[in-house]
């Protein structure tokens, strides 16, 4: 009985030290993080977390250590920790020239309606049976046998970065495998059903993460739980991600964290380093996964079309700070690159063949179907068209242009991405099968978030 | 919550019935994996025990016992049926090369000798495969009596000219 208990206590304590590290890089990032709410802390904190710690991992893989918990964990935790001491030594020399702007203003305490509980009831039902299903059973899934598990089964039992011994999609990036691994460490073994429950703890993020971007764009409190209940809540896709090892889940993570804060940014309502903070998701993204540093590219690309649409007064000081999530994106993309580079990593060239307008073609119907049939995303997608046919007034005049723009233009380059993909015509259908409903999830979020803009815009001014 | 006109309010709550809808199917569509997550807290047959259940993990396991950590091994399925994705996963840090049944006797000897396999798995022992005869012939290839549902071998690649064209 002592043994499971430990074992727990060890995987909390394990992920507590990556939301820890994640709020010291936070708080390293943002000038005062009391500008932000606790649950857009806590959800934000552990992407940073991960990313800093596992590209540091490769790093010391790079330096030719093996890595044990302790030099994972220890160093960076120590360098965030120092470099906070001496932000806030800085800030108190500095004290008196600058003023800070105030904090927002705490939301008046509402009651809970009976919405709001009918809405948190069906997400802790959802997340009790996510988080058993993900802790209780063993790794079983295709990729996460076949690629993600795989990898973090060996980082852990070689102590490093070694791809010598398997031949399991190398060139993919290693932000998962190496946070797996990190659980085994703390674990002490190899226990891949106790460390699948990072999986449900991405998904209460993302769905945290989305709630406090609504917030923030001054959602009532039941309007904000009504999205992102509407988003776990429809299709089997997002449900099956919570308990399965694939990489996806926090991805869509990453991609909603990049985007909504370059949207907040966009919009009146970002707090103060907002776009620093979606750097470092700008890295999370590339680093996570080989569709990552495509996502941040039509994040980056819709932003910058959306400022010379809108054309705000200071519109080339804006279009230069986007410099700053591309630094981020660079900060995620590159080490990996050179790591594989020089250990002479073949890195996967799959998609970058000539075009096929047939295949284009036939993916189009795929996407369709994928988009419009309730067994993948429920209803979301449909009230998407709904939500911008709808919520239509005004919609080239406000930035909520960007997230049709990222939408839409994530939704040709999936089209694109089958049109080059070199298969044969009988594989084809399969091939788009198993993958298609991956890719839309990298996307569903934010398109939960325009779902929202919408219903807001259908529902007149939100209550506070 | 203010609605704009009342056809807006009837499609609002038209939708928001369908989702409503939407919910209760998926209650149905999960409710075999929730009866097996219930029964198996209830029996208390948890984590690894739900492996152990498998008799393809637990011929994995006895072929983990045998293989080195540091050897390689040639094993022969196809992989669309998800198989040898299963091995690779509990058989690392060993080397796995996989190989189709088709593979003709050439290749296969070719491939041992390239990579310096040591053991040869095949997953389904019942059924007809390329090689075996010439397999079963060579004196490089012995027959392990290890209980499941292949074939095992252990190589001497040192035996194979493993010429491609031979």
């Amino acid at each position: 009985m002592i043994e499971p208990v430990f074992l727990v206590l060890s995987l909390i304590l394990g992920l507590a030290s990556v939301f820890l590290l994640g709020y010291a890089g936070f708080a390293l990032l943002v000038p005062n993080p009391q500008e932000f709410r606790r649950l857009e802390r806590f959800s934000l904190s552990f992407g940073i977390g991960a990313t800093l710690l596992t590209l540091w991992m490769l790093l010391l893989s790079w330096l030719g250590r093996s890595f044990g918990l302790a030099l994972a964990m220890a160093p960076p935790l120590v360098l965030c920790g120092g470099a906070l001491v001496i932000k806030k030594m800085v800030r108190i020399k500095g004290k008196g020239s600058e003023t800070a702007p105030p904090s927002p203003a705490p939301l008046p305490p509402t009651p809970y309606t009976a919405w709001d509980w009918l809405f948190l009831s069906l997400l802790a039902a959802l997340f009790l049976f996510a988080t058993c299903r993900a802790v209780l059973y063993p790794m079983w899934a295709w990729d996460a046998i076949a690629t993600w598990g795989c990898k973090a089964k060996v980082f852990y039992q070689s102590g490093g970065v070694d791809l010598i011994c398997i031949d399991a999609h190398n060139y993919y990036p290693n932000l998962v495998p190496l946070l797996l691994s990190y659980l085994y460490f703390c674990l002490g073994r190899v226990n891949d059903h106790l460390a699948q429950g990072l999986f449900p703890l991405w998904g209460a993020l993302l769905l945290s993460l989305l709630y406090s971007l609504l917030r923030r764009l001054h959602f009532s409190r039941t309007q904000a739980l009504g999205v992102t209940a509407f988003l776990a809540l429809n299709g089997t896709v997002f449900i099956v991600h919570l308990y399965i090892a694939y990489a996806d889940l926090p991805l869509a993570y990453f991609a909603l964290a990049a985007a909504g804060l370059c949207y907040l940014w966009l919009t009146p309502a970002a707090p103060r380093g907002s776009l620093p903070l979606a750097a470092s998701f700008f890295a999370g993204l590339a680093w996570c996964k080989y569709e990552g540093p495509p996502l941040a590219g039509t994040v980056l690309l819709a932003a910058a079309l959306t400022l010379i649409w809108l054309r705000p007064p200071d519109l080339k000081g804006r279009l230069l700070k986007l410099g700053i999530p591309i630094l981020g994106l660079i900060a995620g993309y590159l080490p990996w690159r050179v790591f594989a580079a020089i250990q002479h990593l073949e890195m996967g060239a799959d998609h970058v063949q000539s075009l096929y307008p047939r295949q284009f073609l036939e993916a189009a119907s795929y996407l369709l179907a994928a988009l419009f049939d309730p067994f993948y995303f429920g209803f979301l997608w449909p009230a998407l068209v709904l939500a911008l046919v709808f919520g239509s007034r005004g919609l080239w005049r406000s930035p909520r242009v960007f997230l049709v723009l990222f939408v839409g233009g994530n939704l040709l380059a999936v089209l694109l991405a089958y049109g080059v993909a070199p298969t044969s015509a009988e594989e084809f259908p399969s091939y788009v099968r198993a993958t298609l409903d991956r890719l839309l999830l990298h996307i569903t979020p934010v398109a939960a978030l325009l779902i929202g803009e919408g219903v807001k815009e259908l529902g007149g001014e939100p209550e506070t | 919550m203010k609605l704009t006109n009342n056809w807006r309010r009837w499609f609002f709550w038209l939708f928001s019935c369908l989702w409503a809808g939407q919910i209760i199917w998926l209650g149905w569509y999960f409710a075999p994996e929730v009866r097996d997550l219930a029964w198996r807290l209830a029996s208390q047959r948890t984590g690894a025990a739900i492996r152990q259940e498998d008799s393809y993990y637990r011929w994995l396991q006895a072929l983990a016992e045998i293989i080195p950590l540091r050897d390689t091994y040639i094993f022969l399925d196809n992989y669309e049926a998800g198989k040898e994705i299963e091995a690779r996963y509990h058989l690392t840090p060993r080397r796995h090369e996989l190989l189709p049944p088709t593979v003709p006797p050439s290749f296969l000897f070719y491939t041992v000798r390239q990579t310096r396999a040591t053991y040869l798995i095949i997953r389904e022992g019942d059924k007809p495969w390329e090689s075996i005869d010439a397999v079963k012939e060579s004196p490089a290839f012995q027959l392990l009596a290890i209980p499941g549902p292949g074939l095992v071998f252990r190589v001497d690649y040192s035996r194979l000219a493993g010429r491609f064209y031979d």
